[in-house]
């Protein structure tokens, strides 16, 4: 009988059959993809982004040229000069990120003393060319000001836990 | 031989030295701030509280001498709360700006603090705030983070000798300062930076510049002045970010001058990145080959009896010897590496070593200095000296013109060669002293030899050194102190003519000399080179460069691997920290692609081969990192002598190389020094 | 001379009608595959519960001009190794032969280009010499992936054009006849009278053996992404890559259509009475076709791919003893039983 069966079942194209018809099934169900570019899907205050370089209020850049960030990178992408500012305080000449080395684990923001150098929400950073990856100070020093709003309030989201 | 116990380990160890010494020996670590083996106690951090049995309290073991029958612990609740709380007390008026701290990463508080701090802090008022204080353009201040170690003050009162530092108040109001505002006046300011456990004082050029877990570290040494002092070099890429010492007790015991840690910043400045050849009166750049070439036709036809060649005060012993070789291969046996005129006969080692050895210093017990001024021609040997002085019972005798404080008293003998004279013939009553001393010692300085009658000089003082018994067995106490780094190697390589500098001079302007090879020479005048066709190989555009004729762009002493023979006589290797800028390569190798281009070709291709030729040339080089006494007979030339005084060749102790000469740290210490003797002669 | 006397007997006449029905073929056929590889990734995405190309016009609709153009503006590459001649001639042989059999394709009663008696061994050869194309790209490519694509292409559609053969020698057996009109007008009637009744099984074994013959999924190793990178058009790029792309999707609206005339009654309605009937045959034809396609596409959202040596086995030790098993019981039947046309 059963030896009847399966050979039924062969011919019959019984499996193949009942898997088609399943793939027609999922054909008309609803969509789980997010429609990116016009809808977006919610994102963590831990999210690690694109990085920025981040100012005080009153505008004074916040990185003081500890190098901290720069020792603990994994993927050596960061690079800093330093030299003492006009004023004498400490200031970083160069400070550079690699964001093609990158990989985005956070250990930047994480070893920064002063919350200067952050992974804001921005994950929409692609180019066209390699070079404009290799973002300076001034590139990183703009993100900062153009995400401050939403960089502030994920730190505040986050500061219980720190 | 006190025996103490230790932890539960039985030591013996030598009656009078600290608790805090006999753990070390026994190996056991005690953290300290204000001790340091070479500076006097102080017991002012507590750190270094240590439990003793039967004491009522902890004892600070800097400061308490061993006693037989101690027992000593150091890892008990006791002594791990004693050190806790005195660190927390530290950490109350010491700010938080790790971050912008540039001892960050090689701090003694920082990492003390890892061990032995509260991870929090109980202090809730205001921490004290100190103005800092202006040290120089070498020594940065930040006394909000000082904990009063007073290892600075110390340092500066009894090894540089110069009492400008001292602490003033009591308790919370205490601060170490200058007193008057004024500026260290010591070529070993440097030095405080190094000593100090926080980051109160900094070094001003390094400043903010990297951390320390950037620096690649290479070991190395200074050619600055002839002590060979033993250096680490610190670089990041391939820009040398700073210079520090090494220890070597026979040397520089842990100090380095001013000059060999901050000429470096001459390094990237005025550097020659590529070969020239001079056209129409101007140098223009060119490559390589066809520098060369221009040398080739140039030599093509002259005699080498018609070149003659120079070298330097910096050069490394491989390259000199190449620059001999590839002479000799051409037909000329004159190099000289006298450029100063010094009178110095290179046939008898002993005539050009500083034979004593600098460690020999605290041996003498009559020192008398003979046309030197140690503390800019050496300040790290000067600072021996000084030592000496403070252990006592010695008398230092002077005979030069020497127009500062050489930071102790010295009985100035007189100026000229009158004087030496006077002390020879008994006039003086210094002779009975150096006479009556077990381990006599008179440093011959260059000021008396680079004059006309410097071998006559010579002569007097070796007559004078072997009638005062100075020349034994056991000691010799005939000590020659050299400005440059390379020149003791230079004369153990023979490069002298007969008639020294001045003869090539003469020969230049009488035109018997066409062409003159400068190995990185750029100390005498080089009007006096006449019309003669100059090959200059070097590292800075200096004097040298500017006379040249064609630029072969060589390496720093940095840049290069090197043997260098300090004033003793000792054979030291110098390892590579960078790479030289630009199209320029290691001396040695240039000479020997020189030498391919002419027909003559050198036959060494790697700078082992060229080692092993040089230990053939002399054996002397084979004998690394120790003194190899010299030989000792009949040198100089006895003569009359003139009666000019004796004047040290050095007129500014921060500019007297091309890299110092380049460098903008130590133009503006000389601008301060200045600033400083003006202020002096307007009082 | 009237316009009539012009096209039919002038040879310029013949020229202009020549081009124009070349056109008429050609330009919604070029149109269809473009929309083809539309509607392949809609449903694929569906079957995956993914959206698709919905971004480049309403509902994605220019995506695939969108894609066209960007094969065409970029860069051909042609690698230093290659046979260059041969490089570039392969991607035409692919797509010129998947373009010049649906000159005997008839898609309505008398809408064919070449009426030609032996329209049904024309359409087999020429899918054959479609493998050429193939082969040649993977040796002229000089590359290691390329090659061995090309190899499992070659074994692959020879092994299952046996079965096609067999599988067309059972319709014509039943059709009496090699020319596609021919056959369709024999299963004149609704969709009772077509073949893929009678001859299920062997519908069955056709449509698989297009899937395999099209290098489509489950049968898609010649260009197995996994382990040959891309197959026999691994070092190809820009508009050579691009021709055998659309060589590959007219190949299959090829297939869809021989499966439709052979055993979906050509441009019959499935119900032959009126207003079934008042409908062209034409959209009925098309129709069939994209009946056949969207299966080729649910297929390739369905199934995973075959490793190579069960394609094999399923080829000769099922598919052939089958087919040929078929032929014989077809033939049989008709001989004994006096089916056969007239």
């Amino acid at each position: 009988m059963a030896f009847l069966d399966r050979t039924a079942r062969t011919f019959l194209l019984s499996e193949i059959v009942a898997g088609f018809v399943l793939t027609l099934k999922y054909i008309f169900k609803p969509k789980v993809t997010v429609n990116y570019p016009f809808e977006k899907g919610p994102l963590s205050p831990r999210f690690r982004g694109e990085h920025a370089l981040r100012r005080y209020s009153n505008g004074e850049e916040r990185c003081i040229a500890c190098k901290l960030c720069e020792a603990i990178c994994p993927a050596l992408a960061i690079t800093i000069e330093a030299e003492p500012r006009a004023d004498g305080s400490r200031r970083t000449t160069r400070y550079d990120i690699d964001m093609t080395k990158c990989i985005y684990c956070g250990y930047c923001q994480e070893s920064c003393p002063v919350d200067a150098i952050v992974e804001g929400p921005n994950f929409e950073f692609s180019t066209e060319t390699r070079e404009e990856l290799m973002y300076d100070k001034e590139k990183l020093l703009a993100n900062g000001d153009r995400w401050e709003a939403e960089i502030a309030a994920n730190l505040a989201a986050e500061a219980p836990y720190r | 031989m006190p025996k103490m116990k230790i932890d539960g380990i039985e030591i013996e160890v030598p009656a009078g030295i600290s608790v805090l010494q006999a753990c070390e020996m026994a190996g056991i670590e005690i953290p300290r701030f204000c001790y340091h083996e070479r500076l006097s106690i102080a017991g002012n951090c507590r750190m270094c509280l240590v439990e003793q049995e039967k004491a009522p309290k902890p004892i600070a073991s800097c400061a308490m001498p061993v006693m037989e029958g101690m027992v000593i612990h150091t890892n008990t609740p006791m002594v791990k709360k004693a050190r806790n709380g005195v660190m927390e007390f530290l950490l109350i008026n010491h700010p938080l700006d790790c971050p912008i701290c540039d001892q960050g990463g090689e701090c003694d508080l920082q990492d003390q603090a890892m061990a032995y701090g509260y991870d929090r802090s109980r202090f809730h008022e205001n921490k004290r705030a100190v103005p800092d204080k202006e040290l120089g353009p070498l020594v940065k201040t930040s006394m909000n983070r000082c904990i009063q170690c007073t290892r600075c003050v110390r340092f500066a009162t009894e090894v540089a000798g110069i009492e400008d530092l001292g602490a003033t108040g009591r308790g919370e109001q205490m601060e170490i300062t200058t007193y008057v505002q004024r500026t260290l006046t010591s070529e070993l300011s440097g030095n405080i930076v190094d000593l100090c456990p926080v980051g109160a004082l900094t070094s001003k050029p390094y400043a903010f510049n990297a951390r320390p877990w950037e620096l690649r570290k290479t070991q190395s040494i200074d050619v600055m002045d002839a002590l060979g002092s033993n250096i680490r070099i610190d670089t990041r890429g391939r820009e040398v970010m700073r210079v520090l010492p090494r220890i070597n007790e026979d040397i520089n015991e842990e100090w380095i001058a001013d000059k060999t840690r901050h000429a470096i910043d001459g390094l990237k400045r005025q550097r020659l990145d590529r070969p020239y050849v001079r056209r129409n009166g101007k140098l223009q750049p060119v490559d390589w080959t066809e520098a060369f070439d221009v040398i080739a036709t140039r030599l093509k036809d002259v005699a080498g009896a018609k070149i003659a060649a120079i070298v330097g005060d910096q050069c490394d012993a491989e390259a000199m010897l190449a620059l001999k070789d590839l002479m000799a291969a051409l037909g000329s046996s004159a190099v000289e590496c006298r450029q100063d005129g010094a009178q110095l006969d290179a046939s008898v080692r002993g005539a050009y070593l500083f034979n004593a050895g600098i460690a020999g210093i605290d041996r003498a017990d009559a020192i008398l200095l003979v046309g030197a001024n140690p503390r800019w021609e050496a300040p790290v040997l000067n600072a021996r000296i000084r030592k000496r002085y403070l252990a006592g019972k010695v008398r230092i005798g002077l005979i030069g013109e020497v127009p500062m404080d050489l930071t102790y008293p010295v009985e100035r003998l007189g100026h000229g060669p009158s004087a030496l004279d006077d002390v020879a013939e008994g006039r003086l009553a210094f002779l009975d002293a150096l006479k009556g001393a077990k381990n006599p010692m008179i440093i011959l300085g260059q000021g008396a030899l680079c004059r006309p009658d410097g071998a006559a000089v010579l002569a007097r003082t070796r007559v004078l050194a072997e009638s005062v018994n100075a020349v034994r067995d056991d000691w010799n106490g005939f000590c020659v102190l050299h400005t440059a780094a390379a020149r003791v190697a230079a004369l153990d390589l023979g490069l002298v003519t007969p008639g020294g500098i001045e003869g090539v001079f003469a020969g230049c302007e009488k035109g018997d000399i066409e062409v003159v090879y400068l190995l990185a020479a750029d100390e005498f005048d080089m009007k006096r080179l006449g019309k003669a066709f100059v090959i200059y190989q070097g590292h800075h555009g200096d004097a040298g460069a500017h006379r040249a004729d064609v630029v072969l762009p060589g390496a720093a002493y940095a840049e290069k691997p090197g043997i260098y023979a300090n004033t003793e006589g000792r054979i030291q290797l110098a390892r590579r920290a960078g790479f030289p800028p630009g199209e320029a390569r290691e001396d040695w190798a240039i000479l020997r692609a020189l030498s391919a281009v002419l027909g003559k070709k050198l036959p060494y291709d790697s700078l082992d081969q060229l080692r092993q030729r040089l230990v053939q040339a002399n054996p002397v080089f084979a004998a690394l990192d120790r003194q190899e006494a010299g030989a000792w007979g009949t040198f100089g030339t006895p003569g009359a002598m003139g009666d000019a005084p004796f004047r040290s060749p050095i007129a500014n102790y921060y500019m007297t190389c091309p890299i110092s000469r380049a460098s903008q740290t130590m133009a503006a210490c000389t601008a301060v020094r200045q600033a400083q003797q003006q202020a002096l002669a307007a009082e | 001379m009237t316009l009539a006397q012009f096209f039919t007997t002038h040879w310029l006449g013949h020229l202009i009608v020549m081009v124009a029905q070349c056109l008429a073929i050609v330009v919604p056929l070029l149109v269809a595959v473009a929309y083809m590889t539309y509607a392949d990734r809609k449903i694929w995405a569906a079957i995956q519960l993914r959206r698709g190309p919905n971004v480049v016009g309403p509902f994605g609709l220019l995506q695939p001009f969108a894609d066209g153009l960007k094969l065409v503006l970029k860069e051909t590459i042609v690698p230093s190794g290659a046979n260059k001649v041969l490089f570039v001639l392969a991607p035409m042989i692919t797509f010129i032969t998947a373009l010049i059999a649906w000159a005997v394709v008839p898609f309505d009663d008398g809408w064919v280009v070449a009426d030609i008696n032996v329209g049904i061994l024309y359409l087999f050869a020429i899918s054959s010499l479609g493998v050429y194309g193939i082969m040649i790209a993977g040796w002229a490519s000089n590359s290691k992936y390329a090659f061995l694509g090309a190899l499992r292409s070659a074994a692959q559609m020879v092994s299952y054009e046996v079965s096609i053969g067999f599988v067309l020698i059972t319709v014509l057996l039943c059709a009496g006849s090699l020319n596609l009109s021919a056959i369709v007008k024999a299963q004149e009637g609704g969709f009772w009278s077509w073949y893929w009744l009678p001859l299920f099984p062997m519908f069955i074994v056709f449509f698989i053996s297009a899937l395999a013959e099209t290098n489509r999924t489950p049968f898609d190793l010649p260009m197995s992404e996994a382990e040959l990178v891309a197959g026999f058009h691994t070092e190809y790029s820009a508009m050579t890559f691009g021709l055998f792309f659309l060589g590959e999707y007219a190949n299959m609206i090829l297939l869809s259509g021989m499966g439709a005339v052979l055993f979906l009654g050509g441009w019959y309605s499935p119900l032959p009475f009126a207003p079934f009937t008042w409908i062209p045959g034409v959209v009925w034809f098309a129709l069939k076709i994209a009946v056949l396609l969207f299966v080729f596409s649910w297929t390739k959202g369905t199934v995973p791919r075959y490793r190579y040596d069960q394609l094999m086995r399923l080829g000769w030790k099922v598919f052939l003893p089958f087919s040929l098993l078929w032929v014989a019981l077809t033939a049989a039947a008709i001989q004994l039983f006096g089916w056969g046309p007239g």
